[in-house]
């Protein structure tokens, strides 16, 4: 044994406020013990993760069909149309002078003459009946006139479409943008479900996490009690729990972002063949580096979060 | 250092471990509290360290009433006393060195200090070719001696030490209380409760004697 009077001389040279890089270290060294703790539990911790995963995915999918939805919606907005069908009377002069006649019109901003054998060409291209045009003795589509209105909101265009109801020849006369204004109502429902869902989740993530953590505090109630007896802090004695929350919630949220992945990649191969057949370029969207970061990032917090409300009171309760 | 001011403690059931305790320890003055198993000694010792609030009467520590603390200021108390615990009271998850190191952890020393510092700690109990096993691959004397090590790693300025020799044959006791009258003799108040007579005798030592919660006998002593 030896004489310690010598060294008492440098005592209390590093203590109470430790420098940054002696925080970083110690910091380092919990988070690596957290992390081997939940490793020796490697069932109990996966299933945790899993749950975490399943929890986040279901609100990023929500949200990921809401924007793809709205991008189709930005596509398509400017293009509601109204299509006057006129009768079979009309002769080509008029329908001229018709058009000519709209165009002058403040409210239109263009007009196309369809004539009827445009109309029986175009069905027969697309339909891939090209012999019907001269099977048919008599061509019975009629010309159309595509008007194109100045403002695209749903209350004008139906306002122009009343006011062309009345022109002469004129036999129907329809609006192209009432399936528009369909889906965007149903991409405004997914959005407010997206909403809902994710505060829901968001309770259920802290209710999970908590749980979890709750219990490894009751597993390891002897271990906060030596802490504190010999001078720890309820921060520090809860700071490895911290840790594990956050790790359970970063891994939730990885795992979260490969599913999502995989679901992407299955459902577009399947989606580029559907679009390939109306020669779109549309591309789907809400999978990228933004949301991968948003759902591991997120998840992170609210594991964080989740264990910091868990522990709070229950080492605060353990008080030797 | 240590001032008791008619403390009397009864615990939830009724039943008073400690009446009308009066008595104080000086800056570098080592007492022995003995007594009877039940007289009150560990209680008196949880007291100082706040582990128990006394029912009646002020206790001071450094000038300071430890019935006022809050928890954060129970924490920062702690640190400044070196625990020796009658049942250890050992992270059995963690190895030798890590439980020693454990009160420098906390108050957030340098890891390359915090090294030097348990090694010393454990050499002066003579474990340091023990440091990587785990307390339960110990004797229960090897604990106990863990238990000092991790009480005077940090340099206390106070030592509480509960039966510190309970498990240990007579030559390491008497290498403990080597130990303990070294800090001593550096201004560190040490109270140890024990009922190992010879031992305390030999020293010659301040020593309160407790008898069902009352002090029956304060003998000065002679050797310091
Ligand atoms: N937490 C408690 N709740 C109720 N009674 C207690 C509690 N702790 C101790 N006591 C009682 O207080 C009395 C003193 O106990 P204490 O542990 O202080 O004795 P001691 O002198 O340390 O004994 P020993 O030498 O056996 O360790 C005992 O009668 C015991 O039953
Ligand atoms: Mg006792």
């Amino acid at each position: 044994m030896k004489s310690q009077s010598s060294q008492r001389s440098h005592s209390n040279q590093r203590r109470a406020s430790p420098s940054l890089s002696t925080w970083v270290q110690i910091h380092r060294k919990t988070a690596l013990q957290s992390w081997q703790r939940l490793l020796k539990t490697p069932a109990s911790s996966f299933a945790t993760v899993f749950v975490i995963a399943v929890g986040l995915l279901l609100p990023a999918l929500l949200y990921g069909v809401s924007a793809n939805l709205s991008s189709v919606l930005d596509n398509l907005n400017g293009t509601a149309q109204i299509s006057l069908f006129m009768d079979n009377g009309s002769t080509a002069s008029e329908l001229r002078r018709l058009s000519e006649d709209l165009l002058s019109d403040h409210a239109i901003s263009s007009v196309a003459l369809i004539s009827s054998e445009q109309a029986l060409e175009e069905f027969s291209a697309a339909t891939g009946l090209s012999d019907l045009s001269q099977q048919l003795s008599d061509n019975p589509l009629p010309a159309t006139l595509v008007v194109t209105p100045v403002n695209a909101d749903p209350e004008s265009v139906a306002t122009l479409a009343a006011r062309l109801e009345g022109t002469s020849h004129v036999e129907l006369v329809r609006v192209d943008s009432q399936w528009i204004q369909r889906l965007a109502a149903a991409s405004q429902l997914v959005a407010v479900s997206g909403q809902i869902l994710t505060i829901v989740v968001v309770l259920g993530l802290f209710f999970i996490v908590g749980n979890t953590i709750r219990l490894a505090i009751e597993n390891r109630r002897d271990e906060i009690t030596v802490v504190k007896l010999v001078g720890g802090t309820d921060a520090f004695a809860a700071r490895p729990f911290l840790y594990s929350g956050m790790y359970y919630g970063l891994g939730g949220g990885m795992l979260a972002t490969v599913l999502q992945f995989a679901i992407f990649i299955g459902f577009n191969s399947a989606l580029q063949d559907l679009l390939q057949l109306y020669e779109s370029n549309f591309h789907l969207q809400g999978f990228g580096f933004t949301s991968s970061a948003a759902l591991v990032l997120g998840g992170g917090a609210i594991g964080w979060l989740g264990a910091v409300l868990a522990s709070f009171r229950q080492i605060a309760a353990i008080s030797p | 250092m240590i001032k008791f001011d008619n403390v009397s403690k009864r615990y939830t059931g009724g039943h008073e471990a400690l009446s009308a305790i009066s008595f104080e320890i000086g800056t570098g003055e080592m007492a022995f509290i003995t007594g009877r198993s039940g007289a009150g000694k560990s209680s008196l010792l949880k007291l100082i360290l706040a582990m128990e609030r006394a029912s009646t009467g002020a206790l001071f520590v450094d000038g300071v009433n430890i019935n006022r603390l809050s928890r954060r200021q129970i924490a920062q108390h702690r640190r400044k006393i070196g625990a020796v615990f009658q049942d250890h009271q050992l992270l059995f998850d963690r190895c030798v060195f890590d439980n020693v190191a454990l009160p420098l952890e906390i108050c957030g020393y340098w890891p390359q200090d915090a090294r030097r510092r348990v090694r010393a700690a454990l050499d002066k109990v003579d474990l340091l070719r023990k440091e990587r096993l785990y307390p339960e691959m110990l004797s229960g004397g090897e604990q106990q001696r863990v238990g000092i090590a991790r009480a005077v790693v940090n340099r206390p300025s106070i030592i509480l030490a509960d039966e510190p020799t309970g498990n240990l044959d007579p030559d390491l006791s008497a290498d403990v209380m080597n130990v303990f009258q070294q800090f001593r003799d550096v201004g560190v108040s040490l109270l140890v409760a024990s009922h190992d007579i010879s031992l305390i005798s030999n020293l010659d030592c301040r020593t309160i004697t407790l008898e069902a919660g009352k002090i029956t006998e304060d003998y000065r002593g002679g050797g310091g």
